[in-house]
């Protein structure tokens, strides 16, 4: 059964700010479906249209057999949700916070404690489930938004970057607890995130969004052997005077499929990299081109990315970086 | 609806823990008025009497303390629903099956609590001074009950203003609002001593008849015509308010 439905899903602020432009998902139950994209391409409106937060222009969606414009009620009664900033209560303790959660969904007053302080143990809180919000640090809060989410045992949880901001070994924390309990209880995570490890860890199939449109679908391993060829990056020595003419030599390439440019390198798509990576210098050499690094990789996310929308995506700007 | 009542509940009480942890807030709350009702009495209590008739200016000036510091606290209703918004806590607490209004309504009945309190504080200080109390304690009691449902219904301005602009600026205008209210009310000289054109304002102005049931249970014992107009006045205010607030929480959910 399908955990996560969307058909012709759309979003239109107005006739130009078109957040989400008609996408299609089908998320099966106990999934773990990634949502990948740069700031602004439509994935937290996607989220709030899927967690009933906001209606949508046009479409369907459906979220545990439920259409999401027919019975919100019943849809937020079954899901979890972690927005991308932790939506907490700064002058409340953890404890109290899970407990005011638990209430709202319901929960008989003795299983709202129990559960509070079996989560709060879970996300390492439990030491400060007594202090007020505002004295937690970063990653402390996004451990008790996570925690909140899951607060009345949601059978599909809604991550919306759920670790941005956070250092590496919170992260992991989260990834960790998020892994756990997909594959202990079959929750279904629907997580959107502009970290490519991120996705390419965790998911198990995942989407690529941008501009409001869905680009690319599948797996992280199908998507990257959808490339079908090795990277060969080179990075140059002066790319503002010398990235044209580079591109123009590598097309010459012998078994280059494709030669872009990003910001100070020049990307090469290419079958056999190991053989490429001679000529490439050769090339280069012959052409008087300096350069600082030539490097071979597998293909990545961000190739895809690159390959789909001919951007890369960053992690720390608003704006996709562009690609000439 | 008894789910909504349990869900208003448990929202009321996070906000009375909410004031609890702020309490410099509730201290700017009571001392503005309670300096202004020393003043106002200390200034022109002992001329009241010749001036226009008032004996008991410190009775007489009770209410306009227990209404300034009910719409302060009414006032900053907006500002906790603002601050929730900003956290991207009001999301939260709307993806939860609570019903909408209860989000709402939980807020307010915390400030018609944290109302209550404040106009009791008042009343039991102006009692201290000598104010008087005609109607004994039931009056005490009603006064308080009146504060809190007039924190209620006021509460909802600052609440509209916070649901439709999401702007702490704005949302402040909800106690601003009340200034010129209370001005163009009896509040410091009966309407009969005013010139015609205010006494007309004062004489289609809600806070006149709330300010003139509280003054008569403190100088002037039971009068169920004044208490009825207090009574309705309050209830239309509240009408109007919570109106305005649930097409304003309609409009930010929508």
């Amino acid at each position: 059964m399908s955990a996560i439905v969307a058909s012709d899903l759309k979003k239109h602020f107005t006739e130009d700010i078109r957040a989400v432009d008609g996408i299609d998902l089908d998320v099966p139950e106990g999934q773990l479906f990634a949502f990948l994209g740069p700031n602004g391409s439509g994935k937290t409106t996607t989220v709030r249209m899927l967690t009933t937060l906001l209606r949508p222009t046009s479409g369907y969606g459906e979220v545990d057999g439920l259409d999401i414009t027919r019975a919100p009620g019943e849809i937020r009664q079954r899901i979890g949700v972690a927005l991308q900033e932790a939506g907490l209560d700064d002058n409340q303790t953890g404890r109290e916070l899970l407990e005011l959660q638990g209430h709202l969904y319901r929960l008989p007053a003795d299983e709202v404690r129990k559960r509070a302080r079996r989560l709060l143990e879970v996300v390492d809180l439990l030491d400060a489930a007594d202090r007020n919000v505002k004295s937690y640090s970063g990653g402390m809060k996004r451990r008790l938004d996570l925690a909140a989410a899951l607060m009345h045992n949601p059978r599909v949880v809604f991550l919306d970057e759920p670790t941005t901001g956070l250092d590496p070994i919170s992260r992991e924390t989260i990834w960790a607890y998020v892994r756990e309990l997909n594959e202990r209880e079959g929750v279904t995570f629907f997580l959107t995130t502009q970290y490519l490890e991120e996705a390419d860890r965790l998911a198990h199939d995942l989407a690529i969004m941008n501009l409001g449109k869905i680009v690319a679908r599948g797996s992280p391993q199908e998507l990257k052997a959808s490339i079908g060829t090795d990277v060969v990056t080179v990075q140059l020595d002066e790319p503002h005077v010398t990235r044209d003419r580079a591109i123009e030599v590598l097309r010459a390439l012998d078994g280059a499929t494709e030669v872009r440019a990003a910001t100070n390198e020049v990307v090469i798509y290419v079958k056999g990299g190991s053989r490429a990576i001679a000529n490439v210098v050769r090339i280069l050499d012959e052409a008087q081109i300096a350069f600082d690094e030539v490097s071979l990789t597998h293909p990545t996310l961000d190739d895809v990315f690159i390959q789909k929308t001919g951007h890369h995506i960053t992690e720390d700007s608003d704006q996709p970086e562009e690609v000439a | 609806m008894r789910r909504g009542l349990i869900d208003s509940y448990y929202l009321m009480v996070r906000g009375l823990r909410d004031a609890l942890r702020q309490p410099e807030v509730e201290l700017t709350n009571i001392f503005i008025p309670m300096f202004f009702f020393a003043v106002t009495v200390g200034a022109i209590g002992s001329v009241a009497g010749v001036a226009f008739g008032v004996d008991n200016f410190l009775g007489f000036q009770m209410p306009v303390a227990v209404l300034q510091a009910v719409a302060g606290v009414a006032g900053s209703a907006g500002l906790g629903t603002v601050t929730d918004i900003e956290r991207g806590y009001f999301d939260k607490l709307l993806l939860t099956p609570a019903p909408r209004l209860s989000l709402v309504f939980g807020r307010i009945c915390a400030d018609g609590v944290r109302a209550m309190a404040l106009t009791a504080i008042i009343v039991v200080t102006g009692l201290i001074f000598g104010s008087g109390m005609e109607t004994g304690i039931a009056g005490v009691f009603l006064i308080i009950i009146m504060g809190g449902a007039f924190g209620l219904a006021y509460a909802g301005i600052g609440m509209s203003i916070a649901l439709r602009t999401g702007s702490p600026q704005a949302a402040q205008a909800g106690f601003l609002l009340f200034f010129p209210l209370l001005f163009l009310s009896p509040a410091f000289a009966p309407k009969e001593v005013f010139a015609p054109w205010l006494e007309f304002l004062a004489t289609i102005n809600p806070i006149t008849y709330i300010l003139q049931g509280m003054r008569d249970l403190v100088l002037e014992g039971w009068d169920l015509r004044s208490l009825l107009g207090a009574l309705a006045s309050i209830a239309g205010f509240a009408t109007v308010t919570l109106t305005l607030t649930l097409a304003a929480l309609r409009s930010r959910t929508a």
